[in-house]
């Protein structure tokens, strides 16, 4: 069987369907990450995206429970070059097309995924459909469509309910959760007692929760969408008065927002685990995955301190307010998939609820 | 941090000759570290031995000195040069050790000098096992378990410690693995172990835990002053832990390990880095194990390596060159990325492709030597080859190897043969693998024997099932489609399929299947690239574009092995660079990894890929060059000379220089007798025999010895010479075939003759002689393990004349244009003709250092057009030093190979030695040599009968110098017989005390002397004292006329310390005045 990519430039790249068989329409971005396929597609950052690897060879050491980000499949659809049907690892436990096709999501493999990513790069992050039928039809469909990041993807991916996880002695930490990966989730619980809640929390809610501070979630979609301006954002404006707060990836742009700074689109986004960010004079490797940033000028207008930089592209990667126990990041502390170089942030916001 | 400003003038420390284990990854490393370190202008003062290097251009850094590299030698140097700064890094072990030393000896202090980059504590962590293992153990990283020991008792109690047979036996301070093994009783151990503690630099060996069989990674990592790190890239080794990594075949990146398991290695690789406070380049050895994923550090190396030469060519990322500028302060956020010119050193590459290497065994010259793979090191080289799937680039590596596979072709194996060779590791086990798959052995039970991680036995299945598809079918212009993204070349489809090679390709022109050309750009595509380096690949979108300027592509040499070293690289370097003079685009299509041509700072554009016909013609199509170059890059290039030619034919692209049909005169023994003739030019008797009768009556009508040349070998040594019938007929019986499809060539073999090699530039009109070198050995030496000498010395005028006129006669004859070398006998006042080689050779790098005449680059110019005239090169250069040449053979590591120097090349790598006098400039080769020419002591002589003479003067004169001397029975009455005393040692076979064997072990022998002889028992004998020699490495010469000169040079020593000198005080002429 024959399937396409199509990009909304007309573009068409012919290969072969895996996982589910169906038609999807999302914005293709692609990741630079040589490994954690599996931690990258159940990321409910993704969600309403046609992921792209860059990496050919996709799916050699299989899936495994452990790897999971989230309970499902996040990416609307799944590109790559090449998918391993015979995986080898002691924790796998099934293929990704087999993963794929279990969460109902469409792969598609055998492209030249290269030319795919260089035409991202160079005309920015386009909108594109994956289909086993007529491509032509899927361009129009495509052309067509609205941009994901026009719906309110948070509230897809959002946990609906209050969950509470104990930790005796610990601190308490209300998480908001814009679409939390597992890995935020650990690093929180090995450090506090947790109560997750959806994104749209009012404040007298949070009160009751009686934290010691709060934690913003990673998430998809744009964090001016009137909605998470008109609930998360207004929410923890009225709060940050009250608590420390600490914030990784869409939880760094709508603390921005709150606070003051705009956020903006990138061309193509950050997405990889190799992202250089320069912080107090040093360099660390961290892993991304991002399509929105917070505006340089616009921070420091809002008298934050710019405390993480790109070194790519100099684009702020963390801020932190100059009086209020507040920061944030845009990258990804928790790893998963990526380097663990700036797991001491968890520590750090640890301290800064013990009083250090 | 901003450079440092209070250092001016540092020392690059080369790594010397090629060895097994040191090739030419550390020309690379040094040639970059020189050009970062000029870069931000530093005066860079260079040493290495070997002169086959681009590192020792006059071009790469300010001052660059050509001596041995020992302590003395450095130490003169820094004092000479007011070197303040010497980078510890880039050569290998071989500079890694001698900072140590500097270190230790207090020598740094005492000059006031001190070390860029890793520093002696960095470099003791890491390399003292006791040391490495203690700062393991604080860091909660696990380690095998362990006990360094000082001696064979200690060794045996430490076996039960760490959990009894087999242990794994590891010398400190070796390369390459060299006297290390797997011990599987105390036999074994005693032996290994014993062995290892003598090449041990400070006499001290690791017992430990066998990880054998667990899966093998490797992380490059970079730290700078700022304690930034990153990881450049990690690999995978497809043979599991057992087998030394420089003889796996490896993969980049990982392929096998989850983002969790990567991630607990990465993490680990930057813990320890730190803690080591390296500062630079290292490589950190992990084995995991597969079936719980816990792993163990197994070795850190705190210096850039093959591994780091690897990655920097998997990755674009250059790591010796960054580590360059870290070493003088720089931090990583301050190097610019090269690659793509707009982000930092400061970022971890992403690929999008998968890389192969695959070692280069010299088992096809060695014979008779063990092809088992173990801890210790046996190959020669490498080849890298990039796909978009790890069976492209296995398939791409396999072809770029050069030893007669297209694929993964059969042998003739029996199913015994099978099981044994799948658990047994050699050069031929990835075939055999294939084999089994092929024969339907279960896969489990493949990876079962082989220790091979069943996702890449199922990447080998994939490439038998499309194997049969091919067989199987009528080939589709789909199949063929999908064969070609499985990396497999027509050649293999055609032979498959049964369809001619043009068939296939017509086939692949219809269905517009491709070779599409990617980038290597450290970003996966994230970022606009600036740099030209691409691999093929079958894709939609091809990134290469044809450039407006007129381009030449240069063929390179491929991996490096006995016979083609690094010479060719060095030929191939210079052309690109003379192309870029005469502002051309120079384009190099190669597949060797350790290469300085396979730098994307040489050419204009690379081309990583195999030296196929199909191959280059795919980089030909999409380049549209107007020239293209076969004679730098040794037998490999030119071996596609009449292939090319014919697919050229109508087309813009030239061969340049030298007709394909020049060489294939030159080649073919037939036509190039007449040629000879017709000039008038003697050539030894010889003639082709096709059965053992005519082989015997041919000999006899040439007239022993002869010089016999079997088309087929069965085993044993290919080339022999041979003194009369009998030899001829045990020589028959064991090593050579005969049949009308095997013929045997068969030469006059010239006794006391001498041998002369000659390079030469021709434009066509003019013919300038390069240099004139006289073997120092008598001829039947070959001409790649000679000890030769520039200028001459024994020669008259009149036969140097007589040099001349012939070279320049062939030269024309030949339709020259480039280079060209001849190699010519004298025999009692005549001159005879005994090859010639229209294009470059080994010698042309020596002829270049030793007279300052870029030989290649004036070839390449005169390639593009020039005149002789023009570039200003006539006559001759006049010397008034020499340069000597000294060859180094890999008898240590490959045991099981006789070290009698004879018409076969053995040897892996050369030095130069050059001074003012002669005698100073053999001591300096031999001492560059390893061969490490005592003072004082006993030397031990046994010699042919018609050495004797010259035997008893050289004992004459050792003695006079205050040596004693060991002679064999009739040797020593020779001896005597000149009035010199000597010890009469005995054979083994003659069973009487004392033996030769027994005086070498008691460590009474400083030198050797032994000229084979064929006297009954004393070939055995012979060989056994010979092997010995060389794993005590005691300095050994196998001809009386090198002994004479080795003599010769020791007098020299002993007069008084040796000068150093800098090259371009022997040239008189700005580096670089090449027109």
């Amino acid at each position: 069987m024959k399937g396409y990519l199509v990009l909304e430039d007309g573009t068409v790249f012919e290969g072969t369907p895996f996982g589910f068989v169906k038609d999807v329409v999302g914005e293709v971005v692609f990741s630079t990450g040589m490994t954690g396929y599996q931690e990258s597609i159940t990321d409910p950052s993704y969600c309403g995206q046609i992921l792209v690897s860059a990496y050919p060879l996709i799916g050699n050491y299989g899936v495994s429970r452990a790897y999971s980000q989230s309970s499902r499949v996040q990416v609307w659809g799944y590109a790559v070059r090449e998918i391993c049907d015979h995986p080898s690892h002691r924790l796998s436990d099934r293929s990704i097309d087999s993963f794929l096709q279990e969460h109902e999501v469409p792969g598609i493999h055998g492209i030249d995924t290269r030319e795919l990513i260089r035409r991202i790069r160079d005309s920015g992050t386009m909108m594109g459909g994956i289909t086993s039928g007529d491509p032509g039809a899927m361009v129009e469909k495509v052309k067509a469509s609205r941009r994901p990041e026009s719906s309110n993807l948070v509230s897809m991916v959002s946990t609906r309910d209050t969950i509470p996880f104990e930790r005796e002695g610990a601190k308490r930490v209300v998480v908001y959760d814009c679409g939390v990966k597992e890995n935020i989730m650990l690093e929180l619980r090995s450090r506090f007692e947790v109560v997750q809640v959806p994104y749209d929390t009012p404040p007298e809610k949070v009160r009751e929760l009686e934290p010691d501070g709060i934690f913003i979630t990673n998430g998809p979609g744009d964090p001016a969408h009137p909605e998470m301006v008109s609930k998360t954002v207004a929410a923890l404006s009225r709060l940050k008065d009250e608590y420390p707060m600490m914030g990784i990836c869409l939880g760094n742009q709508l603390l921005a927002l709150m606070l003051g700074a705009k956020t903006f689109k990138l061309k193509f986004g950050h997405r990889g685990v190799n992202q250089p960010v320069e912080f107090d004079g040093g360099v660390i490797i961290t892993s991304q995955n991002h399509g929105f940033a917070v505006e340089r000028d616009s921070a420091e207008d809002a008298g934050l301190d710019v405390t993480f930089t790109n070194l790519n592209d100099g684009t702020v990667e963390g801020i932190r307010h100059r009086e209020l126990p507040i920061f944030s990041v845009q990258f990804h502390p928790e790893a998963h998939a990526g380097p663990m170089d700036a797991n001491f942030l968890f520590d750090r916001f640890k301290q800064m609820l013990e009083g250090d | 941090m901003p450079k440092r400003q209070d250092i001016e003038r540092i020392m690059v420390i080369g790594s010397g000759p090629i060895v097994i284990g040191q090739a030419a990854e550390f020309d690379f490393s040094g040639s970059q570290a020189c050009k970062s370190l000029r870069e931000e202008g530093y005066t860079t003062i260079l040493v290495n031995s070997n002169p086959a290097t681009i590192q020792t251009d006059r071009e790469m850094a300010d001052i660059v000195y050509v001596e041995p590299l020992d302590l003395a030698t450095i130490i003169k140097i820094i004092q000479k040069e007011r070197v303040q700064g010497v980078m510890s890094g880039m050569g290998g072990q071989t500079a890694l050790n001698l900072c140590s030393e500097l270190a230790e000896t207090g020598a740094l202090e005492r000059l006031g000098v001190e070390l860029l980059g890793s520093q002696p504590r960095a470099i003791a962590l890491s390399e003292d096992r006791e040391l490495f293992r203690k700062t393991m153990l604080d860091l909660n990283e696990a380690i095998p378990k362990s006990k360094t020991v000082n001696n064979i008792d200690e060794a045996k109690a430490a076996v039960p410690e760490i959990g009894g047979y087999p242990v794994l036996v590891r010398p400190a301070f070796t390369l390459g693995g060299t006297g290390g093994g797997i011990a599987n009783n105390e036999r074994e151990l005693e032996d290994i172990a014993g062995r290892g503690l003598i090449y041990s630099r400070i006499r001290q060996v690791l017992i430990e835990e066998s990880v054998i069989g667990w899966k093998e990674f490797e992380y490059e990592v970079i730290r700078d002053g700022n304690d930034n790190c990153i990881i450049v890239c990690n690999m995978e080794n497809l043979d599991p832990m057992g087998i030394h990594t420089g003889d796996s075949i490896v993969v980049a990146p990982a392929q096998t390990l989850s983002d969790t398991d990567h991630q607990v290695l990465r993490s680990a690789s930057l813990k320890i880095i730190r803690a080591l406070g390296i500062e630079g380049g290292a490589n950190i050895q992990f084995a995991v194990h597969p079936g719980t994923g816990e792993y163990r550090v197994i070795e850190v190396n705190p210096r850039v390596s093959r591994s780091s030469a690897l990655a920097s060519k998997a990755t674009g990322y250059p790591i010796a060159r960054v580590a360059a500028k870290i070493a003088v302060g720089k931090t990583l956020d301050e190097i610019p990325n090269a690659v793509t010119g707009k982000t930092c050193a400061a970022f971890e590459p992403a690929i999008d492709y998968a890389v192969i290497k695959i070692p280069r065994w010299p088992f096809d010259k060695f014979r008779t030597v063990d092809r088992t793979l173990g801890t210790q090191m046996k190959s020669t080289g490498e080849v890298m080859a990039i796909g978009r799937s790890v069976e492209e680039a296995l398939l791409k590596a396999v072809r770029s190897l050069e030893i007669d596979r297209i694929g993964l072709e059969p042998e003739k194996w029996s199913s015994e043969e099978i099981e044994r060779e799948l658990a047994r590791a050699t050069d031929i086990r990835l075939y055999v693998i294939a084999e089994s798959l092929r024969r339907g052995m279960d896969p489990t039970r493949v990876c079962e024997l082989t220790g091979w991680d069943r996702f890449f036995v199922r990447k080998i299945t994939n490439l038998i099932g499309m194997e049969d598809e091919l067989r199987k079918h009528d080939a589709s212009p789909k199949t063929i489609a999908k064969a070609k993204r499985m990396g497999f070349s027509d050649e293999y489809i055609s032979a498959l399929s049964g369809m001619s090679e043009n068939a296939v390709r017509d086939l692949r022109r219809k269905s517009s299947t491709f070779a599409t050309f990617k980038m290597v750009d450290t970003c996966a595509g994230e970022f606009e690239a600036e740099t030209p380096y691409f691999y093929s690949t079958y894709e939609r979108e091809c990134e290469a574009r044809p450039s407006k300027n007129k381009t030449v592509i240069i063929v390179g040499s491929g991996p490096i092995r006995i016979g083609q070293g690094i010479e060719f690289d060095y030929c191939c370097v210079h052309g690109a660079l003379a192309i870029k003079e005469e502002n051309f685009d120079a384009v190099i299509v190669n597949n060797n990894p350790e290469t300085v041509s396979t730098d994307f700072d040489i050419s204009t554009r690379l081309y990583f890929d195999p030296i196929t016909v199909e191959d280059v013609l795919n980089v030909i199509d999409k380049e549209e060059a107007d020239g293209i170059v076969l004679q730098f890059g040794g037998q490999t290039a030119i071996n596609l000379a009449l292939p090319l030619q014919k697919h050229l034919k109508g087309r813009k692209t030239r061969i340049l220089g030298t007709p394909p049909d020049s060489v294939d005169l030159a080649e073919d023994r037939k036509k190039f007798s007449k040629l000879m003739d017709e000039l008038g030019i003697p050539q030894p008797k010889s003639g082709t025999g096709f059965s053992f009768e005519e082989v015997r009556s041919l000999a006899d009508d040439i007239g022993y010895p002869v010089l016999i040349r079997p088309s087929y070998v069965l085993g044993g040594r290919a080339m022999e010479i041979v003194y009369n019938e009998a030899e001829l007929e045990t020589y028959m019986r064991s090593a050579a075939k005969v049949s009308k499809k095997h013929p045997i060539l068969v030469d006059k073999y010239l006794t006391n003759a001498v041998e002369i090699d000659v390079d030469a530039v021709s434009d066509g009109t003019e013919v300038y002689i390069g240099g004139i070198l006289e073997h120092i050995e008598e001829a039947g030496v070959h001409s790649g393990d000679a000890t030769m000498v520039l200028p001459p010395v024994t020669l008259t005028p009149e036969t140097m004349d007589e040099v001349r006129t012939i070279t320049r006669k062939v030269a024309l004859a030949l339709k020259t244009v480039g280079l060209m070398n001849l190699q010519l006998a004298l025999k009692d006042g005549r001159i005879f003709m005994l090859e010639a080689n229209p294009r470059a050779s080994r010698t042309v790098p020596i002829i270049s250092k030793a007279t300052g005449v870029p030989l290649a680059k004036v070839a390449m110019k005169v390639m593009l057009g020039r005149t002789l005239k023009e570039l200003g090169l006539t006559g001759e250069p006049n010397l008034g030093h020499f340069a000597v040449k000294a060859s180094v053979f890999p008898f240590l590591k490959l045991t099981g190979v006789d070290s009698i120097l004879g018409p076969e090349m053995k040897s892996t790598g050369e030095v130069m030695g050059i001074d003012r006098e002669y005698p100073a400039a053999v001591w300096k080769a031999l001492t560059a040599a390893g061969q490490r020419l005592p003072k004082t002591g006993n030397v031990y002589i046994s010699v042919a009968d018609a050495d004797k003479p010259v035997a008893a003067e050289l004992a004459s004169r050792l003695a006079g110098m205050g040596f004693g001397v060991y002679a064999t029975k009739g040797t020593a009455t020779a001896i005597r017989d000149k009035g010199v005393s000597a010890t009469t040692v005995y054979m083994i076979s003659e069973k009487t005390s004392p033996d030769a064997i027994s005086v070498m072990r008691k460590g009474l022998v400083n030198m050797v002397i032994n000229t084979p002889t064929e006297a009954s028992g004393a070939r055995r004998d012979g060989y056994m004292m010979r092997r010995l020699a060389v794993e005590l490495e005691i300095p050994m010469f196998t001809t009386i006329k090198g002994a004479s000169a080795a003599v010769m040079a020791m007098e020299h020593a002993a007069k008084g310390d040796t000068t150093v000198s800098d090259l371009a005080s022997f040239h008189g002429q700005p580096a670089g005045s090449s027109d």
